[in-house]
């Protein structure tokens, strides 16, 4: 039996419940709303450089300007959609490659014993200590014509020339892999070290070899992890404008890129707006299909 | 406590380890399994027979489950060798043994439905779908889950999910089958009736069964054979009856049942017929088949059941003792008394309830004489 709330009881649900909206409130929806807002505005010389969206204009008139020209400049101008695309074709290209490279290294964590579990574990979480910038810096120093990996493969024999791999896309690949790769681990591994051996074991005894045993009892078991995986890659990679502007080629089409030049150097505030906000509602719809996925995956079959 | 195995005594024998020419369905020889520095299975020696019921007893360590799995392929033994049908399977991998396994936790696939679960083991065997449905439909007739079929694991009760495992477990038809402690998880009233069931089961299904058990009334009803375990070592190995009735050693007699033990020395030995002299301050006479020379430190064991009040006591009855009852406990069909005797020492007797509570004659405090007949217990050396 529950008491009947009381007055206080009412109280403290309405700010444990609260708490959280007016968070969200004041950190998410009031800045989407003002990005929203202006969307529809149009650049102009001023502080903040973008025009008001009403004006009185005497006599009682209130003057609401909507200005739609800058998503029909991003429809008509193909460099926007082919940025977007391409930012998220890359995204897709490197959340496949963390995968196929994390799964193997989560599993072996997952399954490693219980003391080194914990060195290896330390290993994947170690490079945050160092800046990401720093980081991706590093990459310049090794990928580069004279760097760390050329001077290597000279002196193996393996190329005669140096290989151009410093502003290329394969730079800017391996440089996503490298940096998102953890996002994928960790979630893979807290899947994989829930997974009962038993089931295994299980598995093995009803006449299934090792390999089978893995495509019909764990991987399925560990969608979930690879589905959470591949969001925390894939969402953010299609933003990612460091890399791209560090390792790759100066005419390479990312959409972090082209937002970062709107914004800063053509002081088109309105346009990256507008820009920002198809991104968001292009990367809603994967996501919605992953959500989804995700919870088909939980309840199982039907 | 025994009644299906008493069943199984008046149905023509099964005790094919009586007969010398009968060859062992499996058969364990000198099988060690070491952890580390630790012994699980030490030097151990089995024969479980076609079509029996074998049941591991033992605490909690014992070794049991590392021989249930070295059965199952699940470990590998570090000495010995362990045939199956007469075929050397030391070292053959699980999914190559003609074995089923049902486990403790049940181990059933959670992203799979009963049916896919059941199915699952026939699928390895690449068996044509239509075998696969109907061999589906005959387990989950056979355990009465038709209409779970579609349910998920997660979606059943605990007694739901022990019949699928097993289910799953008696699928691919094996012809022997291993039980990590079947009935472990259920409640005391559903592990009775699923005892009978299984036996049943076992029985027209004629398959070999071996289970792992901590729980002895579960190995006395439904066994036709118990190996006493402990310390990776077999420390009797006979029928449910024998087994209770003629204990070899101390630790059995404590392990299965309660046990009075009154340790003395061998006074006259004349036949089956021995004395022994104890600290209770008067001698105890036991029969015994074994020759036991005099003066050889020996424990008497008489089960608390087979103690009785004395109707008259005479100074110089026979195993008759004195005592204030100290403890009564009522357990509804019989009560146990702890009498203190002579010496000090506390003695059990059960005695069933034949008047209500109410009505009966013994009450604390009293004085009682108790008795018991030297041919209800045994005289153990070990």
């Amino acid at each position: 039996m529950t008491a009947p709330p009381t007055h206080s009881h009412r109280l403290s649900r309405l700010v444990n419940i609260g708490i959280p909206y007016l968070w969200l409130g004041l950190f998410f929806l009031l800045p989407f709303a003002i990005v929203l807002r202006i969307t529809i505005a149009e650049p102009a010389l001023a502080q903040p450089p973008y025009t008001a969206l009403w004006e009185w204009v005497g006599d009682g008139m209130l003057q609401i300007q909507v200005n739609l020209q800058n998503f029909i400049l991003i429809w008509e101008d193909d460099i926007y959609l082919a940025a977007l695309l391409n930012s998220l074709w890359v995204a897709f290209i490197c959340t496949v490659f963390c995968l196929l490279l994390g799964y193997p290294m989560a599993y072996a964590i997952a399954t490693a014993p219980e003391r080194r579990r914990m060195i290896l574990l330390m290993l994947i979480i170690l490079p945050f200590w160092t800046s990401f910038l720093i980081r991706v810096y590093a990459w310049i120093g090794i990928l580069k014509t004279n760097g760390l990996l050329n001077n290597f493969l000279l002196w193996t024999g393996l190329i005669d020339t140096p290989l151009h791999i410093l502003h290329t896309q394969s730079a800017v690949y391996i440089g996503v892999v490298y940096s998102y790769l953890p996002f994928m681990i960790l979630p893979l591994y807290a899947n994989l070290t829930r997974l009962d051996p038993t089931l295994l074991e299980a598995a093995a005894d009803l006449g299934c070899r090792p390999f089978r045993a893995f495509l019909r009892v764990t991987l399925p078991l560990s969608m979930a992890g690879i589905v959470a995986g591949s969001m925390l890659v894939f969402i953010p990679v299609v933003g990612e404008f460091v890399i791209p502007d560090l390792l790759g080629s100066p005419g390479s089409l990312m959409v972090g890129k082209l937002l970062w030049t709107e914004f800063f150097s053509n002081k088109d505030w309105p346009l990256a707006a507008s820009l920002a906000i198809l991104l968001l509602a292009l990367l809603v719809v994967p996501f919605v299909l992953m959500q989804r996925l995700q919870t088909r995956i939980e309840e199982g079959p039907a | 406590m025994a009644t299906i195995a008493e069943r199984r005594l008046s149905a023509p024998r099964l005790e094919p380890w009586q007969d010398p020419k009968a060859a062992p369905y499996v058969h364990i020889e000198r099988v060690t399994k070491k952890f580390g520095d630790v012994y699980a299975v030490d030097d151990l020696s089995l024969d479980i027979f076609q079509g029996e019921f074998f049941s591991l007893l033992g605490s909690s360590g014992c070794g049991k489950s590392t021989l249930l799995r070295l059965l199952a392929g699940l470990e590998y033994p570090s000495a010995g060798r362990i045939f199956i049908d007469g075929v050397d399977v030391t070292n053959v991998p699980p999914y190559s043994r003609p074995v089923n396994m049902m486990f403790q936790s049940y181990a059933l696939f959670p992203h799979m439905s009963v049916e896919q679960n059941v199915e699952f083991g026939l699928k390895q065997d690449r068996l044509p779908r239509r075998e696969r449905a109907e061999r589906v439909g005959e387990m989950l007739d056979l355990l009465k889950i038709s209409e779970l079929r579609r349910r998920r694991p997660e979606q059943l009760s605990g007694g739901q999910r022990q019949r699928v495992a097993l289910a799953r477990s008696l699928a691919k038809h094996p012809k022997l089958l291993l039980l990590d402690e079947p009935l472990g998880a259920l409640d005391k009233r559903l592990r009775e009736n699923t005892q009978f069931e299984l036996v049943n089961l076992q029985e027209r299904l004629g398959i070999t069964f071996v289970t792992v058990t901590h729980d002895q009334e579960e190995a006395m009803t439904m066994s036709t054979r118990i190996a006493i375990m402990d310390a990776g070592q077999i420390m009797q190995l006979d029928t449910p009856t024998a087994i209770y009735e003629f204990p070899s050693c101390r630790f059995v007699a404590e392990f299965i049942g309660s046990v009075n033990l009154f340790e003395g020395k061998i006074v006259s030995s004349d036949g089956d017929r021995v004395v022994v002299d104890t600290r209770l301050g008067r001698p105890i006479h036991m029969r015994s088949f074994l020759p036991h020379p005099i003066g050889t430190p020996v424990t008497v064991a008489v089960r608390p059941e087979k103690m009785r009040l004395c109707q008259e006591f005479r100074e110089d009855g026979v195993n008759q003792l004195k005592g204030t009852v100290e403890d009564i406990a009522y357990l509804g069909d019989v009560s146990i008394y702890r009498i203190r005797v002579g010496d000090g020492q506390l003695v059990e007797m059960t005695l069933t309830n034949i008047q209500p509570r109410t009505e009966q004659a013994l009450t604390w405090e009293q004085e009682v004489a108790i008795e018991w007949s030297p041919t209800s217990g045994v005289v153990l050396t070990e």
